[in-house]
């Protein structure tokens, strides 16, 4: 498949000008730099402080986004012409996601400004970070096909909000009832272990077990992604 | 000549709601076929068969000699346009920055947006955000987006039912100047007189199913009565059934030299679609 930068960048284009003018939708970025805001002025912050913003952003920012400006797409019947048009699914997904990644860069960098933090490897951390965007950018995806209205759109994120942004809470849960363990397997404590042992010194010879766990997920949600875009692709 | 869709026992079943039954038809490469019917007879839902947005329950749809299921992929999508009753804009975003997404979607220079916006008469409001456009205008951008890449094949689902009779007439003229250049148009509507302007043939579509197809001329005539209204030179109107007892009549007038005029009364597409299903066309 031979993919066109001129569509994709002509819906990222086009995407950016409609959110810079949809405020119920963009001004989302707000939540965790506000929390940045908050926590950074509380003194030296944890890693576990850190990760509640990054995963926080990438729950809201990165998975809500994505969501509300697909279902924004099928609500007001504008996802049809594109789907008639010569784009093919990835060109049009493509340059949607080009919006939501560029827009969760920059929140991340602005949070981590705020808060402070500076990986001892920063190379690992980018790593980890892209894989977990493509895991919320699917996920997005596909929550954005299933809703039929933004409205739909922002009720349906909510608990993906509480379950990834606010998870590493859940880890308390985990050492009181083990049969939740499976919870440690989630991107977002996946992610927070990879930046415990970053500060830990360890390298990619290291974390390329949580690494992996982490495509895994980005792999499944792209492929529950073409499954769900199929089933939705005929009225 | 040759057929550019060809439609075969095709049937559509929603739930247990039949919505199209044993639809049989042509269109033939270069003309403006026309899809008449009321509200939900299933217009829609043959035009979103046609290309590829709904599956149907039986029956084979072809276009360009493809199977309808496979027009979703391959070029095909390049040759046809698509103006459906639910088409949509970016309501945020200007006339001109719709089209210029689909300029680059469909590789059309600038120009082109330019011609196609005198076309549907939007030439100085290309800066207007559409969520600002009366309903007419938004159906006009979408028109304009329609024609933007120059489609071999247009399928237009009620494309002047917002439209003013001034607009409808514009944008008819274009349609027609857009047919004599060779594009084959597929129309729906529900406006007996865009039927009769625009189509070479056209199809009663009735409950799901065809009840007549032919071309409007014939059609007319087939269900002229003869019978001819006279009108008399002191106003008086009067109407007499053909054959020998009306012949009688006119001679007796036109030899006392009281006609003013004379028409035959064929009906127009509306009359003969209530005569032939018992419905009004709205
Ligand atoms: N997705 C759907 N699910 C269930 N029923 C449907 C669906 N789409 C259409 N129908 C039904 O199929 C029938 C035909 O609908 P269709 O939209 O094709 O009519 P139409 O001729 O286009 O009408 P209109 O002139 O109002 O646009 C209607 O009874 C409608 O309720
Ligand atoms: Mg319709």
């Amino acid at each position: 498949m031979i993919l066109s930068w001129k569509r994709i960048y002509a819906i990222f284009q086009k995407d950016m000008k409609d959110l810079s003018k949809n405020l119920f939708v963009s001004s989302i970025i707000i939540l965790p730099i506000m929390m940045a805001f908050l926590y950074g002025a509380m003194g030296e912050a944890t890693i576990d402080l850190h990760y509640m913003i990054i995963n926080l952003t990438l729950a809201s920012v990165t998975a809500f986004i994505q969501c509300a400006v697909i279902a924004e797409e099928k609500e007001k019947h504008t996802l049809r012409g594109l789907m008639l048009s010569p784009a093919s699914v990835a060109e049009i997904l493509g340059g949607k996601s080009l919006v939501s990644f560029i827009l969760t860069v920059v929140t991340l960098v602005v949070c981590m400004m705020i808060t402070g933090y500076e990986p001892s490897n920063m190379l690992i951390i980018v790593v980890a970070l892209v894989v977990s965007m493509l895991f919320y950018l699917a996920l997005g995806t596909i929550l954005g096909l299933l809703s039929r209205t933004v409205v739909e759109a922002s009720v349906i994120i909510l608990p993906v909000i509480f379950l990834f942004g606010f998870g590493s809470m859940l880890m308390l849960l985990v050492e009181k009832v083990p049969a939740l363990s499976f919870i440690e397997y989630l991107p977002n404590i996946q992610l927070i272990e990879i930046a415990y042992d970053v500060e830990a010194g360890l390298g990619f010879g290291d974390v390329w077990v949580n690494l992996v766990v982490l495509l895994a997920w980005a792999v499944v949600a792209t492929l529950a992604t073409a499954f769900v875009y199929k089933k939705k692709e005929m009225d | 000549m040759e057929n550019i869709i060809e439609v075969k026992s095709l049937a559509k079943v929603f739930g247990n709601q039949p919505a199209l039954e044993d639809v049989n038809f042509n269109v033939k490469k270069g003309e403006t076929f026309g899809f008449l019917g009321p509200s939900g007879s299933g217009k829609t839902t043959t035009i979103k068969i046609l290309t590829g947005q709904l599956l149907q329950t039986s029956g084979e749809a072809e276009v360009f000699g493809v199977k309808n299921s496979a027009i979703n992929n391959g070029s095909y999508r390049r040759r046809i346009g698509v103006l459906s009753d639910n088409s949509g804009l970016y309501q945020r975003l200007s006339i001109e920055d719709n089209l210029k997404l689909y300029c680059d979607l469909y590789d059309v220079s600038k120009q082109r947006m330019e011609e196609v916006l005198e076309l549907v008469n939007l030439g100085n409001e290309k800066k207007k955000i559409v969520s600002k456009l009366s309903k007419g205008m938004t159906q006009r951008v979408l028109l304009a987006r329609t024609l933007l890449h120059e489609p071999e094949l247009l399928f237009l689902d009620e494309p002047t039912s917002a439209l003013d009779p001034a607009n409808s007439k514009q944008i008819h003229e274009g349609l027609r100047r857009l047919n004599e250049k060779g594009t084959t148009i597929f129309l729906t509507t529900h406006d007996m007189s865009e039927a009769e302007t625009l189509c070479n043939r056209v199809a009663f579509l009735n409950k799901g199913k065809i009840q007549l197809l032919d071309e409007p001329k014939a059609l007319r005539r087939q269900f002229a009565d003869g019978s001819l209204t006279v009108e008399l030179k002191n106003g008086q109107f009067v109407t007499l059934p053909g054959g020998a007892e009306g012949a009688e009549e006119v001679y007796k007038y036109m030899s006392n030299n009281e006609v003013e005029s004379i028409h035959s009364n064929e009906p127009t597409l509306g009359d003969i679609f209530v005569e032939i299903t018992g419905r009004e066309l709205v």
